[in-house]
Order: structure tokens, then sequence, then C-alpha cells
């Protein structure tokens, strides 16, 4: 990774891809803190597949589904955060993924009649949840905000790294 | 060795000293921090905006404290009655001192009963004029009765110096409704008639923001009303309870059957288009600023058995109108064989579409726009509508589908942004006891209950007649 190199159009495309997706995730995450009594049960309620009886089971214990409602809140606000600020990116990455495979989990869209109504658009298996999915593994697998984010200043002061090169630069 | 390995190896080796953060580096550290920026200002006009509606919904009468406390009566417990009774327990500052029914087993003591469980103990009278010559403390009277007998109750009333809330139709014969008239005019005492929702708060925001202010449906051309009921039995009683012969003779009614209802006899009501179509075109006449200039009707008893059914179960009648803006022409069904998209008023207008209804299920509030029309982006910024919900088609067999040209492009739908979630009376009976303590104007008085009763009443001429009949404006007056 530490070998890769980048032209500055590359670089300036990767960091506003993760802040697009930094954003959706901070509004997701704000939109459900502002809404008075926001809960995920209806979704869980919903789920269907394989592990419908672990999701529809939290969404029977009140206890449970309380912690999990705040930490899915709190959750996609620091993730949104942190991809934004570019601020613990890769950590904020790898959260992001596993919450999209959860959601996923909870209503795969599976090849058969049954699973493939879907609640908005036409998907064959892939919606729009796995194509952002994608999206965080790329940015992972590069190092945007090692140029334009907080871990630019962090890597400098905290481990000594000097930022990447760019092409041309 | 080494040198080999790590020619092109970004990581700086332990021997050389690493750059020391500089100000390239802290302004591309911190250059995405202005997108938090955007983010709370997009989140603070969303927010607003939906402050905005939360305000438009929230149409709930402010509570008085200390207010003067009014002593009412109830003439009348029947159905009707107990529908104004159950409104008013929930009004504040209303003590109930006498109910009047000539059921006296059943719907009377029904009532005192009801009222005794809220604490007030409230005389219980056959007769009204025996209750009017005994109460010596009222302030106003509710009359529930058949339509028959609105004129008579509601003049004594006046009379005896109280104000009155009179249910509609205001009466059965336009000669009844012109001596309410006058008698609040000599009396100088307040009459409400009765078509609530003159005081709903979803029909009053439509008439006083999105007629008159904003003017967003542009000129009204063409009005469709219906009130569509299904197949109800008739109304029957417990035997043992049956009320007097003589007593009901004394009353205007043949026999129990007749009694309990009434609504179908002539003499007695006026059948389902003065029940029922009254409201509504009430409306079509409030919210056009305009009287009819003419109707044709048709109509019959079509479905039920003309035994016990002398009005028609099924009308439908056609309004003109001269407005200002124009001519108008309305639309008007009643049946009680089919309940299909139950009851509502659609106005058309060459800008947009309002469909509304007192119902809260159902058609509620919507508001089209038409594609050419300017757009509602201030109104909805305002509250005064909701953001719109775009007409897409959902599957995809209705993308594919060959669209007619002839087909006009869907508009946008907006909702109107009341929700009324208590009884569909109280409004109106508040606006009532307001008035009388003197704090806002009737919303019904009875010159305007008049013009509708002179509306509605013609239609079932016309029924008769089975030709065009126009209104002339002196008709409308008293």
């Amino acid at each position: 990774m530490e070998g890769q190199k980048y032209y500055r159009l590359q670089m300036l495309a990767l960091v506003f891809l993760r802040v697009m997706i930094g954003w959706h995730f901070l509004y997701e995450g704000v939109a459900k803190f502002l809404k008075p009594n926001w809960s995920a049960a209806g979704y869980l309620m919903q789920s269907r597949g394989l592990f419908a009886p672990i999701f529809r089971w939290i969404a029977d214990t009140p206890s449970v589904l309380a912690v999990v409602n705040q930490m899915n809140i709190w959750g996609l606000i620091a993730i949104g955060l942190g991809l934004i600020l570019g601020c613990f990116t890769r950590l904020a990455c790898a959260a992001g993924i596993f919450l999209i495979l959860l959601y996923y989990a909870c209503n795969p869209l599976l090849v058969g009649y049954y699973y493939s109504i879907p609640l908005e658009g036409s998907y064959l298996i892939v919606n729009k949840n796995l194509v952002e999915m994608a999206a965080l593994l790329v940015i992972i697998a590069t190092f945007s905000s090692r140029y334009v984010g907080i871990d630019r200043i962090l890597h400098k002061t905290l481990r000594g790294r000097p930022e990447p090169n760019l092409i041309n630069s | 060795m080494s040198e080999e390995k790590h020619p092109h190896h970004e990581e700086s080796s332990p021997r050389e000293p690493v750059k020391k953060l500089d100000r390239r580096d802290f302004l591309q550290g911190v250059a995405t921090a202005p997108v938090l920026g955007f983010f709370g200002y997009a989140l603070h006009k969303e927010r607003a905006y939906q402050r905005a509606q939360l305000a438009a919904k929230l149409a709930t009468s402010t509570p008085a404290e200390n207010l003067p406390e009014l002593n009412v009566a109830l003439i009348g417990a029947g159905a009707q009655g107990s529908v104004l009774l159950n409104a008013m327990l929930k009004i504040p500052g209303i003590r109930f001192r006498a109910v009047c029914d000539i059921w006296t087993d059943y719907n009377l003591k029904r009532a005192v009963n009801q009222l005794g469980k809220y604490n007030f103990q409230a005389n219980g009278y056959e007769d009204y004029r025996e209750m009017l010559a005994k109460e010596k403390d009222l302030d106003a009277v509710v009359i529930a009765t058949p339509d028959f007998w609105h004129s008579r109750q509601t003049v004594d009333c006046l009379k005896a110096g109280l104000h009155v809330y009179c249910e509609k139709e205001m009466s059965n014969t336009l000669e009844g409704a012109r001596r309410m008239v006058l008698a609040a005019r000599e009396t100088g005492k307040l009459l409400q008639i009765g078509h609530q929702r003159r005081s709903h708060p979803r029909y009053r925001h439509c008439y006083e923001k999105i007629l008159r202010e904003a003017n967003l449906i542009g000129r009204i051309v063409t009005i469709n009303g219906q009130w569509n009921r299904s197949v109800q039995q008739e109304l029957g009683w417990p035997a043992r309870y049956a009320i007097p012969q003589d007593r009901l003779e004394k009353c205007g009614f043949k026999s129990m059957q007749q009694f309990r209802n009434w609504r179908w006899y002539k003499g007695l009501g006026g059948g389902p288009i003065v029940d029922l179509g009254s409201h509504q075109i009430d409306i079509y006449n409030w919210f056009l600023g305009a009287r009819p200039k003419a109707v044709l009707a048709s109509g019959g008893i079509d479905y039920y058995s003309k035994d016990s059914h002398e009005w028609h179960d099924t009308v439908m009648a056609i309004y003109e109108y001269e407005t200002a803006k124009g001519p108008v022409r309305a639309y008007y069904q009643t049946q009680t064989t089919n309940g299909s998209q139950g009851y509502f008023e659609n106005f058309m207008g060459d800008q947009g579409t309002l469909v509304l209804s007192e119902s809260e299920a159902g058609y509620r509030g919507s508001i089209y726009r038409q594609p050419e029309a300017p757009a509602w982006d201030e109104w909805v910024r305002l509250g005064y509508v909701t953001a719109p919900r775009v007409q897409v088609a959902k599957r995809e067999l209705e993308i594919n589908a060959m669209l007619d040209v002839r087909e006009s492009v869907s508009p946008d739908e907006h909702g109107i942004p009341i929700e009324f979630h208590d009884h569909y009376h109280k409004p109106h009976l508040e606006n009532f006891f307001n008035a009388v303590r003197g704090t806002e104007p009737l919303h019904c008085p009875p010159e305007v209950g008049y013009e509708t009763a002179v509306s509605v009443l013609k239609v079932n001429e016309a029924i008769e007649a089975g030709k065009r009949l126009p209104f002339r404006p002196e008709e409308f007056e008293v």
C-alpha cells in the first residue's frame, strides 16, 4: 500500500468519494437521532432469510433493542464524521462495511420470487447497500485521508510518517 | 542489499529525520472540515422546514383558563345529540343544567346518567317548554332534534333569551328557516347553525390560506363532491321502551318506526341530500364565495321500500354558479346503497386541484399542482402544504405501459398538513361558546345557514320538477 502513487485527480476523486459516503452515513445517523422514538424494530421485524430469527429476537427483546438502537445511531454518526474528516479512516471504513453487511444480512436480496420483491428499484442480489460497501472497500484500500484528512496530521505527528507523494506533484 | 531493497520505500529510514508538520500538512489535513459546515447548514434548513410543517399540523385550540362558565341545556339526546354531548364534555367552561327528550325511558335516561358520571346534575324533561319555564339560569341551548322541530324550538329558545346552537339542516322548510333568522335578528341572541366544517381546522386552513391568501389552485372551474354510503338497515328500538302512541302523535310522529327513521319522511326531514349533502354544498358556497344561480337534479327511491322511505335514496345534482372569476359548475351526488370512496369535495382549478374531506381516513386533504403552474416552493416552506410526493410508477409494468398522448401528465401531489384527531363537532361548538362569551365571531350565523338551506332544499324541488331550476338572488335574502 505504501508503494502506491496517484495522480492528483485520482486522489481528489477518492477524497470526494470518501466525503460523499461519509455525508450519507452522518445524515442517516443524525436523522435517526433527531427523530423522537426512532427504533430499528421495524426494519428488524421485516427480516427474512437465514438470520431472520436472530434479528427478530433483537426486535422482541427491549433491552437488547435499546442497546442496538443507540449503537446504530452513534455508530453511523461516528463513521460519518470519521469519513468526512478523514480521521481514523480505516477503522471507520471497516465499521461501515460491517454495518452494511449487517443490514444486508437482515434483508438479503437473493434469487427467487420471495426475495426479489424489492422495496424500491430493480435489483438482482446486488443493491445500493452492497455498492456502497464496495465503495468503502476502495476507500480502505487507498489512503486518501493521508493526503486530505486529519489522518495526515495524525500520521505525521504520532507515527512520524510523511504524506505519500503524488505523481507529478 | 538494503539500499536495493528500499530505494523507493516511502517510509523514511530511522536514520533520516521526519519532516515536521508544516502549514501545507495542516491545511490539507483539515481541508474537508468545511463539509461539516455545509452539512450543518443543510440540516438546519431541513429542520426548519419540518418545524413549519409541524406547526401547521398542530391545530389545537388554546386552552383558556378562567373561562366564565356557561349554563347549557340540550334538546334532543338521540344519535346526533349524543355526538354533540360527547364533544361538549371535552370543552372546558360548560355546565350542563338540563336535557330534553321525548324518549324519556331511553335517550333521556342515558343522557342524564352520562352527565351524572361527569358530576353534572342535569334535570331531565320530556317537554322543552317546561324546561324553558323552569330552568332560570340558562345561557345557551343546543338543539339536536329532527329537522321539522328546529324552527319552533329555536324560535322559542331565542325568545326566552337564550343563545342557540341548532343542528343542520336549519329547517326542513324555508318558512321555518326564515322564522329562525328573523327571531335571531329581533332578539339579538346568537344562533349558530351546525355546519361544523365551517370551524374545522383543515377547512379553515384551506379557505383562509390556500384559497384566499395563496390562491394556489387558481380559478376554480368545476367542483365534484359526493357522499356515498352503503346500504343500511332501518333503525329499530327495544320493544319494551316504545314511546306511548299519544306522545308520538303529539310530537308529530305517526309511529315508533317513523320516530326512529324520521330522516326518510316528508314533512319530518329532507332525505340524504339534506342530511348529508347540506354539509358539502355549504362548503361549495363558502369556498366559492357565491350563491348558486341554478340547479338541475335527478333522484329517486331507487333501492329502498317506498313504504318506509319517502325521500330519494339516490340524488345527483348539478349546480351552476356565477362567481367573480367566472362561471363554475358543481356536481354533487349522494347515495345510500354503495359507500365507495366515501365522502369528499374536489375543487378543480386551472392551476391545481384541492381534494378535501372531514374524514381523517381516506381523502383527508390533498392538493395537486398542475405541471404548468408556478412552483409552490414558497408555500411549502411556509408550511401551507407539504412537500410534494412525485407520482412515480412503482413497477416495471407501469414504466413500460404505453401512455396515451391524450393523457395529461400526473401532477405533483402535496398534502394539507392539518390532522384533526378530536370530535368533529368540537371546534364548531367551541366557536359558538366563545361567541357567547364575546371572544369570537360565529362561523355559521343564521343568514349563512339560510343560504345553504335555500341551495339544498331546491334540489328536491328540482327532482320533482324534472328540469333546471334557477335561483333568484332575492331567494337568499331574509
